[in-house]
C-alpha cells in the first residue's frame, strides 16, 4: 500500500496555488510558458472555430433540405462548404486533440514539470493565433470557393476568390502543427520520469508520437504546396498551370502526400484517447498494449503510402492506383487491430458507463463504420461510381465527427475534472453523449445511402425524390448540434457551480491521476518515480476494486 | 546543483582543426569534380549518366557535411535515426509519384 | 523539498531552463528538437525536389537547354563560397568548445561575410536573368522597345541557332518571358531519345513548337527562382541568426561548457550548404554536356 497516499483520495481540498491561480493577469497568460495554460487557450481558440465550422455546417444542411437552391446561390453554396471545411479541417480537427489534450497531459503523464521546449509551445499557438487571424480575414473580405483541397488549375488561375489570404493562413498555421509535434517528441523522448519506461507509457503517449511524426514528416509538404499555389496565383504562372505545359495532378499528390496522412492526424489522437477510456472504464488492464502501441506507428508510417487513392478518377495511372489501392488495404489493419483489442479490453471487464466511456464506446461504433465504408472507397472500382457522392461525404465524417469529435469531447469530459478541478453534472454529460451518438448516425446515415444513390457533393440542389433522405439529415444534424452545443453549457456551468471533484474522481492509476485538480504549475510536488505499469488496476496500486464498490454505494459527501 | 566533472559533452575533441579542413579540401574537390565532369558527355556509359554522377558526388559532399560539419558521427542513434527516417520519408515521396508518371499512358493521344 | 515555490532560489546552472533536471536532458531535447526541425526543411525542400524531378524526368531536353542559359561560374563559384562559410561555422563551434571568444567572433563574422557574398552573387545572377528576359513572371522583365530600324531577320526554324552569334536583342516590350532556342529539341529527335511526354508536350502537328517548349523551359525557371528565392530567405534568416550569435558571442555568453546555440545555429547553416549542394548540379550542371 506504499502508494495509496499518492493517489488522491477524492476528498482532498484544492491547493491554494495551482496553474489557474498562479497569476491571473492576462499578461500572466499571454506570456506563460505553461504547456496546461497554452492548452487553456487553445481549447478556447479551437472552440471558437468549431462554433464557426458548425454555424457553415448548419447552413449547409438547411439549404439541403430542399431540393432547389432557395437559401443559398449556388456561388455562395461552394463558399459556405469550402469555408466549413477550411475552419474544422485546418483550425479545428488537426489543432483539438493534439494541442489541447495532448498539451495540457502529454508531461503530466510521463511525469515532466512541462514540455520540454516551452517556448516554442508558445510560439507555436501564436502561430496559430496568426494563421487563424489571416485566414479569417480572406473569409471575411469574401471567402473562397475552390474546396478545402484547392485544386488547380481552379484555385491557381480561375478562382475569383481569396484564396492566397487563406493559402496564407493554412502555411503559417502548418508551422504551428509542426512546432508542436517536434515539442512533443523530443518531450516524449527526454522528459520521461524515472521508472517511465517506453512501455509504461500510456497509449494516449504513444499515439502521441506518432501523430507528431506525421505532422513532422507530412506538414511541411502542403506548407510548399500551398506556397506554390500562392506564388502561382501572384505571379499567374506556375508549374501547375497547363497552359505552359505544367501538370495539375502533380499538385493532387503533393497536397495528399500531407492530406491522406492529415487524416490520421486527426483521427489518432481520437484512438489514444479512447484506449485511456476503454481501458480505465472498465478497469481492467488494456489488451495487447504493444500492439496497440505499435499500430499507432504502423499507422503513421502507412498512413504515407496510400493518398493515391484519392485520385484514382483524376487521370493518375492506373498501375499506381493500384498499387495504392493495394496498400489503402493493408492499413486497415492496424485500425483493426486497435478495434479488437478495444473489444477484448471490454470483455468481462467492469464497465462504468460514464460520460466518457459513453463517448469512447460511441467512438468504437462510429469509427467502425467510417473505417468499413473507407474499405468500399478504397477499391478502385467500386469508387469509380462513389467518387464525388454523399457516399464520401459521409465516410470521412463518420472518421472525422464520430471518430475524432466524438474522441475529442469524451477526453474533454475525462480530463475535465483534472483541468478545472470541477466535476460536471453526469446526468447531462451521458445525455449530451447519446444526443451526439444518435443525432450523427440520422445525420450520416442517409447520406451514405443517397451518395450510393448517387447524389453529388458539393451541389446545393439535388433531385426531389431524394429530399426524404435529406430531411432525415438535417433532421439529426439538429439534434447533433444541440448534443455538441448542451456541453458548452454545462462544462462552463460547472466552473462555477460544479461539486470539487477531486484529485482522482475516476479512481484510476495514471500519473495524472497523482497530482492535484487543477494541478500547479510544475505539475508534481515533487519528481514522481513510476513503479508500475501502465493501466495496472488493483490493490497493489492503491486501486482496490472491492473498496471502489464499496464507496459507489455509500453517499458521496 | 554543482557541475558534474564527469559530465562530457559529446563532441569535445572529436575533430582537430587539420581533421576540418581535410573535409573541406573533400568537398572543395568534390565541387570542381562535378563542374569539370558535367561537361563530358558521359551518355555513351547510359543515358542519364551525368545525371547519377552528379548525384554521386552532391551525396558524398553531403554525406561530408553531415558526418564530420555537423558531428552526426558522433550523435546517438536517434539523430541517426531522424536524419535517415528524413531522407526516407523524401523517397516515398519521390517513388510513389514518380510510380504515377512512369505508367501513365502519355502520348497515347499523340498523333 | 518542494521545488515549486522556491524555484527561483534554487541553484541553477547558467542557461539551464526550469523544465529539466540538468544540462546534459536540456541538451539532449535541444539536440533532437533542431535536428525533427531539420526533417521538417527537408521535405519542405522535398516537395520542390518532387516537382522537379517531374518535369525533368518528363522533358529533360527542355531542362537541359534551359539550364545552359543558367552561369554554372557563378553558381559553382557560390557553391564554394557556401563550402568556406560551412568551414568557418564549423570552426565557430570549435572555438566555441574551446572557450576561445576572440576566434569565435573572428569566425563568426567570416561566415557571415561568405553569407553575404553569396547573396550578393545571386543578386548578380537575378539581374542577369532580368536582362535576358527568363524571369518566368510576365511582365518582371527588362523592357525592350522594338527597334524600327533594325532590318527584320529572315524567319529562321527555332532550332537552328548560331552558338558564334553575339546575343541578339529581342524587343520586348511588355517584359514577357523570352525563348527562342529549340535546338535540344531537334537534337533529341535526330537522336531518337525523346520521352513519350516530350513527343507530346514540344510538338504541334509534328513540327516543333516553340512555344510549347518555351512553356517547359519557362516552368524551369519558375522552380529555379522558388528554389534559389527560399534557399537565399534561408540564407537571409541564417544571416540573422548569425547576428545574434555575433552578439552574444562578443559578450562572451559560450565557452566550452554551454555552447548550444552556437551548434545549433550551425547545424541550420550547414543544412543550408546542404540544399545548395543539391541545387547546384540539379539546375546549374545538367545540360552542359550538350555544349561540346
Ligand atoms: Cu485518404
Amino acid at each position: 500500500m506504499q502508494s495509496a497516499d499518492v493517489i488522491g483520495s477524492g476528498f482532498s481540498e484544492t491547493p491554494k496555488l495551482n496553474y489557474l491561480t498562479n497569476g491571473t493577469t492576462l499578461k500572466s497568460w499571454l506570456l506563460t510558458k505553461d504547456h496546461k495554460r497554452i492548452a487553456i487557450m487553445y481549447l478556447i481558440s479551437v472552440s471558437v472555430f468549431f462554433l464557426m465550422g458548425g454555424i457553415y455546417a448548419a447552413t449547409i444542411r438547411l439549404e439541403l433540405l430542399t431540393p432547389a437552391s432557395d437559401l443559398l446561390e449556388t456561388g455562395t453554396y461552394n463558399k459556405v462548404f469550402t469555408q466549413h471545411g477550411i475552419l474544422m479541417i485546418f483550425f479545428f480537427l488537426i489543432p483539438s486533440i493534439p494541442a489541447v489534450l495532448g498539451n495540457f497531459l502529454l508531461p503530466i503523464m510521463i511525469g515532466a514539470k512541462d514540455l520540454a521546449l516551452p517556448r516554442i509551445n508558445l510560439l507555436s499557438l501564436y502561430l496559430y493565433w496568426l494563421g487563424g487571424a489571416i485566414a479569417l480575414y480572406g473569409l471575411m473580405q469574401g471567402g473562397v470557393d475552390t474546396g478545402w483541397t484547392f485544386y488547380t488549375p481552379y484555385s491557381t488561375t480561375f478562382s475569383n476568390s481569396y484564396v492566397l489570404a487563406v493559402g496564407v493562413g493554412i502555411f503559417i498555421n502548418g508551422f504551428s502543427s509542426i512546432l508542436t509535434g517536434l515539442n512533443f517528441i523530443v518531450t516524449i523522448h527526454t522528459m520521461r520520469a524515472p521508472g517511465m519506461t517506453w512501455f509504461r507509457l500510456p497509449l494516449f503517449v504513444w499515439a502521441m508520437y506518432a501523430v507528431s511524426l506525421v505532422m513532422i514528416l507530412g506538414t511541411p509538404v502542403v506548407a510548399i504546396t500551398v506556397l506554390l499555389v500562392a506564388i502561382e496565383r501572384v505571379a499567374r504562372v506556375g508549374i501547375f498551370d497547363p497552359a505552359i505545359g505544367g501538370d495539375p495532378i502533380l499538385f493532387q499528390h503533393m497536397f495528399w502526400f500531407y492530406s491522406h496522412p492529415a487524416v490520421y492526424i486527426m483521427v489518432l489522437p481520437g484512438m489514444g484517447v479512447v484506449s485511456e477510456l476503454i481501458s480505465n472504464f472498465s478497469r481492467k488492464k488494456i489488451f495487447g498494449y504493444e500492439f496497440i502501441a505499435f499500430s499507432s506507428i504502423a499507422i503513421a508510417v502507412f498512413g504515407f503510402l496510400v493518398w493515391g487513392h484519392h485520385m484514382f478518377v483524376s487521370g493518375q495511372s492506373i498501375y499506381a492506383s493500384m498499387v495504392f489501392s493495394f496498400l489503402t488495404m493493408v492499413v486497415a489493419i492496424p485500425s483493426a487491430i486497435k478495434m479488437f483489442n478495444w473489444t477484448a479490453t471490454l470483455y468481462k471487464g467492469s464497465i462504468d458507463f460514464s460520460t466518457p466511456m459513453l463517448y469512447g464506446l460511441g467512438f468504437m461504433g462510429l469509427f467502425l463504420i467510417g473505417g468499413l465504408t473507407g474499405l468500399y472507397l478504397g477499391a478502385i472500382g467500386l469508387t469509380v461510381h462513389l467518387t464525388d457522392t454523399y457516399y464520401v461525404v459521409s465516410h470521412f465524417h463518420y472518421v472525422m465527427v464520430g471518430g475524432q469529435v466524438v474522441a475529442y469531447l469524451g477526453g474533454l469530459h475525462y480530463w475535465w475534472p483534472k483541468m478545472t478541478g470541477k466535476m460536471y453534472s453526469e446526468f447531462w454529460g451521458k445525455t449530451s453523449a447519446m444526443l451526439v451518438f444518435v443525432g450523427f448516425n440520422l445525420t450520416f446515415f442517409p447520406q451514405l445511402i443517397l451518395g450510393y444513390m448517387g447524389m453529388p457533393r458539393r451541389y446545393a440542389a439535388y433531385p426531389p425524390e431524394m429530399q426524404v433522405l435529406n430531411i432525415f439529415s438535417t433532421a439529426g444534424a439538429s439534434v447533433l448540434g444541440i448534443g455538441m452545443l448542451m456541453p458548452v453549457v454545462y462544462l462552463l456551468h460547472s466552473l462555477v457551480y460544479g461539486k470539487p471533484a477531486g484529485d482522482n474522481p475516476w479512481r484510476l492509476p495514471g500519473l495524472e491521476w497523482r497530482t492535484s485538480s487543477p494541478p500547479p504549475t510544475e505539475n508534481f510536488e515533487k519528481m514522481p518515480v513510476v513503479t508500475w505499469e501502465a493501466y495496472e488496476f488493483g490493490e497493489d496500486n492503491g486501486l482496490d476494486l472491492e473498496e471502489d464498490r464499496r464507496r459507489d454505494l455509500a453517499p458521496v459527501g | 546543483m554543482a557541475k558534474d566533472p564527469e559530465h562530457v559533452h559529446m563532441e569535445h575533441d572529436h575533430m582537430t582543426i587539420p581533421k576540418y579542413l581535410g573535409v573541406f579540401a573533400v568537398l572543395v574537390v568534390g565541387t570542381i569534380l562535378t563542374y569539370w565532369v558535367a561537361t563530358i558527355d558521359l551518355d555513351f556509359i547510359f543515358p542519364g549518366a551525368n545525371t547519377l554522377v552528379a548525384l554521386l558526388i552532391a551525396f558524398t559532399k553531403m554525406a561530408c557535411v553531415m558526418l564530420f560539419f555537423m558531428h552526426v558521427y558522433w550523435s546517438p542513434k536517434l539523430i541517426w535515426l531522424a536524419v535517415v527516417a528524413s531522407f526516407f520519408w523524401m523517397a516515398i515521396m519521390f517513388a510513389f509519384t514518380m510510380a504515377d508518371y512512369f505508367t501513365r499512358a502519355t502520348g497515347v493521344f499523340t498523333t | 523539498m518542494s521545488a515549486h515555490a522556491s524555484d527561483k532560489f534554487v541553484y541553477h546552472e547558467p542557461g539551464l531552463q526550469h523544465q529539466f533536471e540538468d544540462m546534459k536532458q536540456q541538451e539532449e531535447s535541444v539536440s533532437i528538437g533542431m535536428w525533427l526541425f531539420l526533417a521538417q526543411e527537408i521535405m519542405f525542400f522535398g516537395g520542390l525536389f518532387t516537382a522537379y524531378l517531374v518535369y525533368r524526368s518528363r522533358y529533360p531536353m527542355a531542362f537541359a537547354a534551359a539550364s545552359n542559359h543558367l552561369d554554372a561560374f557563378w553558381g559553382g563559384l557560390n557553391t564554394l563560397v557556401l563550402i568556406v562559410s560551412s568551414l568557418t561555422m564549423a570552426l565557430t563551434v570549435y572555438y566555441a568548445q574551446k572557450s576561445n571568444r576572440n576566434m569565435q567572433v573572428i569566425m563568426i563574422i567570416l561566415t557571415m561575410i561568405f553569407g553575404a557574398v553569396f547573396l550578393g552573387v545571386k543578386g548578380i545572377e537575378y539581374t542577369d536573368k532580368y536582362h535576358h528576359g527568363l524571369v518566368p513572371m510576365a511582365g518582371l522583365n527588362q523592357r525592350v522597345k522594338a527597334d524600327k530600324n533594325a532590318h527584320h531577320e529572315t524567319e529562321k526554324p527555332c532550332w537552328e541557332v548560331d552558338r558564334n552569334a553575339p546575343p541578339a536583342v529581342h524587343p520586348n516590350p511588355r517584359g514577357e518571358f523570352l525563348w527562342t532556342d529549340c535546338s535540344l529539341a531537334k537534337l533529341a529527335q535526330d537522336e531518337n531519345i525523346l520521352t513519350p511526354s516530350e513527343r507530346f508536350g514540344y510538338y504541334s502537328g509534328g513540327q516543333i513548337d516553340i512555344e510549347k517548349f518555351k512553356g517547359i523551359v519557362r516552368i524551369f525557371y519558375y522552380l529555379y527562382f522558388v528554389m534559389t528565392g527560399l534557399h537565399a530567405l534561408h540564407m537571409i534568416i541564417g544571416l540573422g541568426l548569425m547576428t545574434w550569435l555575433l552578439w552574444t558571442a562578443w559578450k562572451g555568453n559560450y565557452n566550452s561548457e554551454y555552447y548550444m546555440p552556437v551548434e545549433m545555429s550551425g547545424l541550420y547553416w550547414h543544412f543550408v550548404d546542404i540544399v545548395w549542394i543539391f541545387l547546384f548540379p540539379l539546375l546549374y550542371l545538367l545540360g552542359r554536356h550538350f555544349n561540346h
